[in-house]
């Protein structure tokens, strides 16, 4: 406990003391003429790193690891390939210069007026305002577990203190430093997850030791899991089995893909200057990505060896099933006191970054797209400071309420959920926005609502997972959900993506393009 | 390989560390390039840094 404590008070004091530096720092125009605003590379690596990577990546996708192994690795490459490199220079590069051109500071405001349409920016605010909540529930639902085995305390309270300190910190200008807390606590996630990156691999005998001793475990993979496709730690499901398109299209191509999506880090290329900014700070990034994920999954993948090795009994059964408590079981057991203390530290951090980033992202949905722009036609009022407020209370709540609703083993499915939603309805419009000129804005309403509905439908009769959960498919139809192997275990994302892609393209073709100044308004930088 | 016997791990391991060196060496490559675009006129990124902080202030 003494180290919990000084631990986390000199954390929360240089996290204050950003925060208050953060705010200075924006509170003049002039200081950006001052070039005060100009953006480190290591600052914004770490700063987009920390708040992409949440505890969701390190509790949820580690635990995840655990049962199915090193197949996950596959999501360290996405994460890096496609949630760095193809995130920045494929869409942040356009992003910025459309953001500043569009005069845009929301990523609904950049589709909206993008594609002169209110609707677009109002319908995109609601979204990420009603289901974010799913995400930042999972992000804290993350290091609740960690806390509720550690302290051992009931998760109902470890999750109720730690939103109310969540809650302190955005009420009471967290928000307003964003950037620096969010850098400032990047370094402190990648130096623990380093450690025990390397402290996980070291005491297994190296690399490739590690390796072998959990391909050795194979014979103890669970046998429902065995008869489903699961061939063992160290090898890929069998191909298109139950557990392999679970593996590939949810947990990979998920949170993958859907990434580009995410409206918290689109937002972050509009604060940048230059391309050289964005350029220099994609290797810092990337780095931070393979050394909290890369490091979390591979080490939730060995916490098989560990456990086997000393408990004779695998991880998955230590935590009676719950995958989200396997990473704190494992650090909590193998590590010293002190140690432990140190990475409940490096997880508030993950949380708080990523927490903080997607509450700002709420509030200004509401205020910004849904409040001023879809509302009150572009009028900017005073109220909005109000409306704005109650909006982000009402959004702590509704996080507080699904939190403690949502079933055990939720982390990583609530993650992918949203980033796949995301995903579905986004990409095509954020994509050719930024890359077609032909566009229309009945295509880009046509997308958006396609993608998302069919996410939806596939979610709540098709995919068994949701559908059995959500139970809307039994009542209809008294069955678990409508389709059969290998529907049922197809992701939404993989279904509502191609089909929103394609209505962008036919509707595009048939209706009236935009309007010709606004294009080129758009793209004049492009 | 690395202890692995299954090549698809074995690839996703590897090409895990090498997307990483990717980026380092893109980064590095172009670390440069993009520096001043408009010659010095940013009467619009300062129109957008003032909605910007409205927009920040607005929130708690």
């Amino acid at each position: 406990m003494f180290y919990l404590i000084t631990f986390t008070l000199i954390y929360l004091g240089i996290t204050i003391y950003f925060s208050y530096l953060g705010y200075r720092r924006t509170v003049t125009v002039s200081d950006y003429l001052l070039a005060g605003r100009q953006v480190h590379p290591l600052t914004m690596g770490l700063s987009y790193g920390a708040t992409y990577i949440s505890t969701s990546a390190i509790i949820g996708f580690g635990g995840v690891s655990a049962l199915y192994g090193f197949s996950m690795s596959w999501l360290s490459f996405l994460n890096i390939m496609i949630g760095v490199w193809v995130a920045f220079v494929v869409f942040g590069k356009r992003t910025r210069k459309m953001g500043k051109a569009l005069d845009a500071h929301t990523f609904p405001e950049l589709l909206g007026r993008r594609y002169e349409s209110r609707f677009i920016q109002g319908f995109s605010g609601l979204m990420i305002l009603v289901f974010m909540p799913v995400y930042t529930a999972a992000v804290l639902i993350g290091i609740s577990r960690f806390i509720e085995v550690y302290l051992n305390i009931p998760f109902s309270t470890a999750y109720l203190a730690f939103l109310l300190i969540t809650a302190c910190f955005v009420i009471w200008g967290g928000l307003k430093g964003v950037l620096y807390t969010s850098a400032f606590q990047g370094v402190i996630m990648v130096v623990s997850m380093m450690a025990i990156g390397v402290t996980a691999y070291w005491m297994l005998g190296g690399i490739s030791a590690a390796h072998r001793s959990l391909e050795a475990l194979t014979p103890f993979v669970p046998e429902a899991l065995k008869q489903a496709g699961h061939r063992g730690f160290t090898s890929m499901p069998e191909a298109f089995s139950s557990v392999w398109w679970y593996v590939i299209t949810t947990m990979i191509m998920g949170v993958g893909i859907g990434v580009i999506g995410q409206p918290q880090l689109n937002v972050r290329f509009m604060t940048l200057k230059s391309d050289r900014e964005l350029n220099r700070s994609i290797p810092f990034t990337a780095i931070f990505i393979l050394f909290t994920t890369g490091v979390a999954y591979a080490v939730g993948a060995l916490t098989n060896v560990y456990f086997h090795n000393t408990y004779t009994e695998m991880p998955v059964q230590a935590v009676q099933g719950n995958l989200d408590k396997i990473i704190p079981l494992y650090i909590d057991r193998f590590y010293p006191p002190w140690f432990v203390a140190l990475f409940l530290v490096s997880l508030m951090s993950a949380a708080m970054s990523a927490g903080s980033s997607q509450f700002h992202a709420l509030g200004t949905s509401l205020s910004r797209d849904i409040f001023e722009q879809a509302l009150l036609k572009g009028r900017s009022v005073a109220e909005t400071t109000i409306v704005t407020r109650i909006g982000i209370v009402f959004s702590i709540f509704a996080t507080l309420i699904i939190g403690l609703i949502l079933p055990e083993s939720i982390v990583a499915v609530a993650t992918a959920f949203f980033f796949g939603l995301c995903g579905a309805t986004f990409i095509p419009v954020y994509l050719f926005g930024l890359y077609w000129r032909r566009g229309s804005k009945a295509a880009a309403k046509a997308s958006i609502l396609s993608g998302f509905f069919t996410s939806l439908i596939w979610m709540l009769l098709f995919h068994e997972h949701e559908s059995a959960a959500f139970g809307v498919c039994g009542k209809l139809f008294n069955v678990k959900c409508l389709a059969g192997h290998p529907w049922n275990m197809i992701d939404p994302q993989i279904i509502a993506l191609p089909i929103s892609f394609i209505v962008f393209v036919v509707v595009s073709l048939l209706t009236r393009p935009v309007r010709e100044e606004t294009v080129k308004k758009a793209f004049v930088h492009i | 390989m690395l202890g692995f016997s299954d090549p698809w791990v074995f690839a996703g391991f590897i090409v895990t560390i090498l997307s990483a060196v990717f980026c380092v060496i893109y980064g590095a490559l172009n670390r440069n390039r993009g520096g001043i675009e408009k010659e010095g006129d940013f009467r619009e990124e300062i129109q957008w840094e003032r909605e910007e902080i409205e927009l920040i202030e607005k929130l708690p």
